[in-house]
């Protein structure tokens, strides 16, 4: 599986996907030999999974895709990669990503964009990128990646794939670079939904090395099931506005129509708040970020300015010059919002807004609705170049992603069909927890859409 | 409110973040855009309930007191940009010294 | 002209885990540089926080012991700045939610007698690496053993009116943490830290006035030299129709001055936040009677029972429980019966190594029972660390205290006859001169003749013409 692995690999820089940032067939070889050594076959055994490069691996730099950490070796590996190896799977790579996972598109990492599968002049959404992409392009089967406004799900949708992301505390932090650390989670891609909640039970589970994890039982593997009988599905109106992309809109109807066929009660609900969510979403991330990226300073790890003078004058050398345009941007919002006068007029009003963006989907929860669906994202993939002139442009990428990630929900992003050509992606959101039940009625879903999407050749 | 070029210098400064006089300009625009943009949240003047939706744990676990051997792959010796006789070295304090 | 002058204390003790506050490694002192290091501690990317339960404890069981009231849920808060020991950026700590606010402790005042001092709030955060300016030429060498090592910080209210009272706080603080095994509260180990906030007033002001703060105090007479100084320059800056400025001062032990820190920026901007990494932390009821129950017996409510249990005075009682060993000590030997006051005296004022308590008890008792005079006890007390018996070191010295009338009748005899002067001078009314005639004996004796019994022997001898 090493080799063959590999022969992907290759084959996919040749395309120039621009996907990977580091892979060697030594460090497949190493990996090989690491799972070889277990007696009985894991959950995943042999199974390559491509990892986005802001999640810590010993064999294999860490960059985060940003050239403050350019060469930096973790010494230790994050708990989600402990456990696939305990199941037997490989790192099959690191993956190109948004640096520091802000952005929306792929197109803010310092070591160039990635390429869409289908369509090299578009992006193949953002921030895990590179992962989604591997995965469209049948180079990996699963990968991971990581969510903190929408960040897999997104991707998905554009690239035609399957994307899910936990609930909030399901998945162990420890060894996922922070970014929003009260909304980042370890999240799965796949071309399967079945394949996704494989890996996603296998990396899920309290860490006691995280201390946002929630002590809860094991996930467990959702059952089959053929039909949608019993299940009733709410439609958030918010999410469905009049100008909503017609291809999109579309493809939603069908899905729901399909939904329906299969003995699901569709209603129609309101989460009056989700306009607060991207405002909201773009004053706690990057005050949350703004710290968790004060340690990248060039003293004691990564890349360094060669510059004279003291050791504010290497601080700001070492930054300035190390962090790319987008994040620097977020560190300085996160700064302002923070800051003497500006706290109760920003970050507290967002903490509030969040609370009530929260609160809307308990509700909805509440009134006897299983799973929410809507578009997972308001258009298409679209061309790279396109949004990167309005940094407001390309947060709006975000709109119908967000708000789980501001719940803390587990949600995912399935292929529901195409429009000119390029995947469209529908959204299922659940309550906390229930990412078995979301999983099952996805993989019902799938079963009667899948001879319409198929992905790449 | 809006954001004015002397506003991102004192946040550049805080986020010890160096800004040359040729970004300023754009950053500064790019900057009260986005401010512009989140702001719409003190006006939004919301006064419904917040709820009290709780995301992540209700409280923190506790760590036993008991020394755990690091198990670094790579010491600090390895990923440190300086490091000489033990110590990470960095320059002189400098404007920093308090 | 008069002014008051209102002193405030800030306090950092370090808790005495074995382990960090938010990893792992230990907290050891003087190990090689950065060897008790891992993820957490040197904020390497990925790496997470989880609190210490001990910690906690001691936090609480100090908080309890300064009368703080403790919160049920406190939550811990990022305070962010850039500086090359904070691997972060930024220190894990406690702002508008701290575990405990509220207390106070008492302390004796020269000028105004006991006081109760306000404790404001006692929080939990993790301590900072060390840097070293003069180990490497020309840059600064990080160590950051001591980076997430876990600190309470405890702040008094402004309610300290002299350096002195400040000291007898700092005193008392550090022995009632030490009691209730909080903390090492060693200065020298940078153990216990302390920054003291200065101003001064005209007497019935009712408002602050401005306050300087002093930090890097390296040890407790500093502290009272340095807060000193600066209100001798606060009041000469007044005096003089000036304003005291706020800054934050150095004090330089060999000059006596205080001097501002180099930087004369505003106040930092911390932006404190919850910390997103950590769920609120909680101390429920039952836990919080359980650390209650494991306070000991505190400096004050010992003084008070020494006092009234063993007859002892104040003084006594106050040096007897200075430290919970020699308190303990003292109990211990009264226990066996010698005289609480001559137990107190022994233990007071013989320096080094306390012996076994029954041995020295039994020395008591041989004082007691004349078998030895308190001379010569004063020689056997030493020889008794190595575990041997009063009596025996007696025997051995050659000590024992000599009753025998005879014996006594012939050195009495030998003084008398060696002074007739003194005789006569005392027969004529001189009678202090006993005394004198007394020490002779002893002389001759070598310290082992029954005093009294000397005394007694020599008045009727002389009585006799």
């Amino acid at each position: 599986m090493a080799a063959a692995t590999a022969l992907r690999l290759a084959e996919a820089d040749r395309a120039r996907l621009n996907a990977t940032l580091a892979w060697s067939e030594e460090a497949l070889a190493a990996e090989a030999e690491l799972i070889g050594r277990s007696r009985e076959p894991g959950a995943l055994q042999n199974i390559p999974v491509a990892i986005k490069d802001n999640i810590v691996t010993t064999g294999l730099p860490t960059t985060c895709g940003s050239r403050i950490l350019e060469g930096y070796h973790s010494p230790f590996n994050a708990t989600v990669i402990d456990r696939l190896h305990a199941a037997g799977a490989m790192v099959a790579c690191k993956t190109n990503l948004d640096e520091f996972a802000m952005g929306s598109s792929t197109e803010h990492s310092a070591f160039g964009r990635v390429r869409h599968p289908l369509d090299p002049s578009r992006v193949p959404g953002g921030s895990s990128g590179g992962s989604a992409a591997l995965v469209a392009a049948g180079v990996v089967p699963v990968a991971l990646g990581s969510e903190t406004g929408g960040s897999v799900r997104q991707p998905a949708s554009f690239c035609g794939i399957v994307g899910v992301k936990p609930t909030y505390g399901r998945v162990s932090r420890y060894g996922l670079v922070a970014f929003g650390s009260s909304l980042d989670c370890v999240s799965v891609f796949a071309r399967t939904v079945s394949d996704a909640g494989r890996v996603l039970r296998v990396i899920a589970g309290s860490d006691p090395r995280d201390a946002t994890t929630l002590t809860t039982p094991p996930m467990a593997l959702p059952a089959p099931r053929a039909s949608l009988a019993g299940t009733t599905i709410g439609i958030p109106r918010e999410y469905f506005p009049a100008d909503l992309d017609p291809g999109v809109r579309a493809a939603c109807d069908d899905a729901l129509a399909r939904m329906r066929e299969l003995g699901a009660k569709v209603v129609e609900v309101s989460l009056p708040h989700s306009s607060l969510a991207v405002p909201a979403y773009y004053i706690l991330a990057p005050a949350e970020a703004a710290a968790n990226l004060a340690r990248y300073d060039g003293a004691r790890y990564g890349a360094r300015a060669a510059v004279p003078g003291d050791v504010r004058a290497l601080y700001r050398a070492t930054r300035g010059a190390g962090f790319g345009a987008e994040v620097r941007r977020r560190i300085l919002v996160g700064t302002y919002v923070l800051s003497a006068g500006y706290y109760d007029a920003y970050y507290a009003r967002a903490q509030a807004a969040r609370r009530r963006v929260a609160a809307d989907f308990s509700r909805a929860f509440a009134s006897g609705v299983d799973l929410l669906f809507t578009p997972t994202t308001p258009t298409t993939a679209f061309k790279a170049g396109e949004k990167t002139g309005d940094p407001v442009a390309m947060y709006l990428a975000d709109v119908f992603v967000c708000p789980a990630s501001l719940a803390g929900l587990p949600a995912m992003s399935l292929p529901i069909g195409r429009s000119d050509g390029l995947p469209v992606g529908g959204q299922l959101i659940a309550p906390p927890l229930k990412e078995t039940e979301m999983l099952a009625a996805a993989a019902a879903l799938e079963g009667v859409l899948e001879a319409d999407t198929e992905v790449s050749r | 409110m809006s954001v004015s070029p002397a506003d991102v210098e004192r946040i550049a400064s805080l986020a010890e973040l160096a800004v040359s006089p040729e970004e300023l300009p754009e950053l500064t625009a790019q900057l009260d855009r986005i401010i512009g943009f989140v702001a719409q949240l003190s006006a939004s003047g919301d006064t419904a309930p917040e709820g009290d939706v709780q995301i992540g744990p209700l409280e923190t676990p506790l760590r036993e007191d008991v020394v755990i051997p690091a198990a670094l792959v790579r010491g600090p010796a390895e990923i440190a940009p300086e490091f000489v006789e033990g110590f990470f070295v960095v320059p002189k304090l400098g404007a920093m010294e308090e | 002209m008069t002014w008051e002058t209102v002193i405030g204390l800030e306090v950092h003790v370090q808790l005495g885990t074995r382990s960090k506050l938010f990893c792992g490694c230990s907290t050891n002192f003087g190990d090689p540089p950065n060897s008790n290091v891992c993820p957490v501690c040197l904020g390497l990317p990925g790496a997470l926080p989880v609190p210490n339960a001990m910690a906690v404890r001691l936090a609480v069981r100090a908080a309890l012991a300064l009368e703080c009231g403790v919160q049920e849920v406190s939550v811990f808060a990022r305070k962010n700045y850039f500086y090359p020991d904070l691997p972060k950026g930024y220190q894990i700590s406690q702002f508008d939610r701290p575990i405990a606010t509220n207390g106070k402790l008492q302390i004796d005042s020269a000028d105004r007698g006991p006081v109760a001092v306000s404790i404001q709030r006692l929080h939990i955060e993790e301590d900072a690496g060390k840097l070293l300016h003069d180990r490497i030429p020309g840059k600064t060498a990080i160590d950051l053993n001591r980076a997430g090592v876990p600190l309470a910080e405890i702040v008094s209210g402004p309610d300290l009116r002299s350096p002195a009272e400040a000291r007898s706080y700092l005193t008392a603080l550090k022995q009632i943490l030490v009691y209730s095994g909080v903390s090492e509260c060693n200065m020298e180990k940078g153990s216990l830290r302390v920054d003291g906030n200065i101003s001064v007033r005209r007497p019935g002001e009712r408002e602050l006035g401005t306050k300087t703060e002093i930090k890097n105090l390296n040890s407790f007479a500093n502290l009272e030299r340095a807060l000193g100084a600066e209100r001798v320059r606060q009041l000469a800056l007044l005096e003089g129709g000036g304003r005291v400025e706020q800054v934050t001062l150095l004090f330089n032990a060999g000059t006596g001055e205080v001097r501002p820190m180099r930087s004369k920026e505003e106040s930092h901007d911390y932006r404190y936040f919850d910390d997103p990494d950590l769920p609120p932390l909680k101390v429920g009821a039952g836990t919080l009677e359980e650390i209650r129950a494991e306070l000991p017996e505190l400096p004050g409510a010992k003084r008070s029972r020494l006092m009234s249990v063993y007859g002892i005075g104040a003084y006594d009682a106050g040096v007897l429980a200075s430290e919970r060993s020699t308190a303990d000590y003292f109990e211990a030997v009264c226990r066996l019966g010698p005289d609480p006051k001559s137990a107190a005296n022994w233990i007071m004022n013989e320096t080094g190594a306390h012996p076994a308590p029954e041995a020295l008890a039994e020395l008591i008792g041989l004082v007691a029972d004349g078998t030895v005079s308190h001379q010569a006890a004063k020689r056997i007390y030493p020889e008794l660390h190595g575990g041997s018996a009063p009596r025996e070191v007696a025997a051995r010295l050659g000590i024992l205290q000599v009753r025998d009338e005879d014996a006594l009748r012939r050195w009495v005899d030998e003084v008398v006859a060696a002074h007739p002067d003194e005789v006569v001078r005392y027969r004529a009314g001189e009678s202090r001169l006993l005394a004198f005639l007394t020490g002779q004996v002893m002389k001759r004796s070598r310290g082992t003749a029954d005093p009294k019994g000397v005394q007694a022997m020599l008045a009727r001898r002389l009585e006799d013409s």
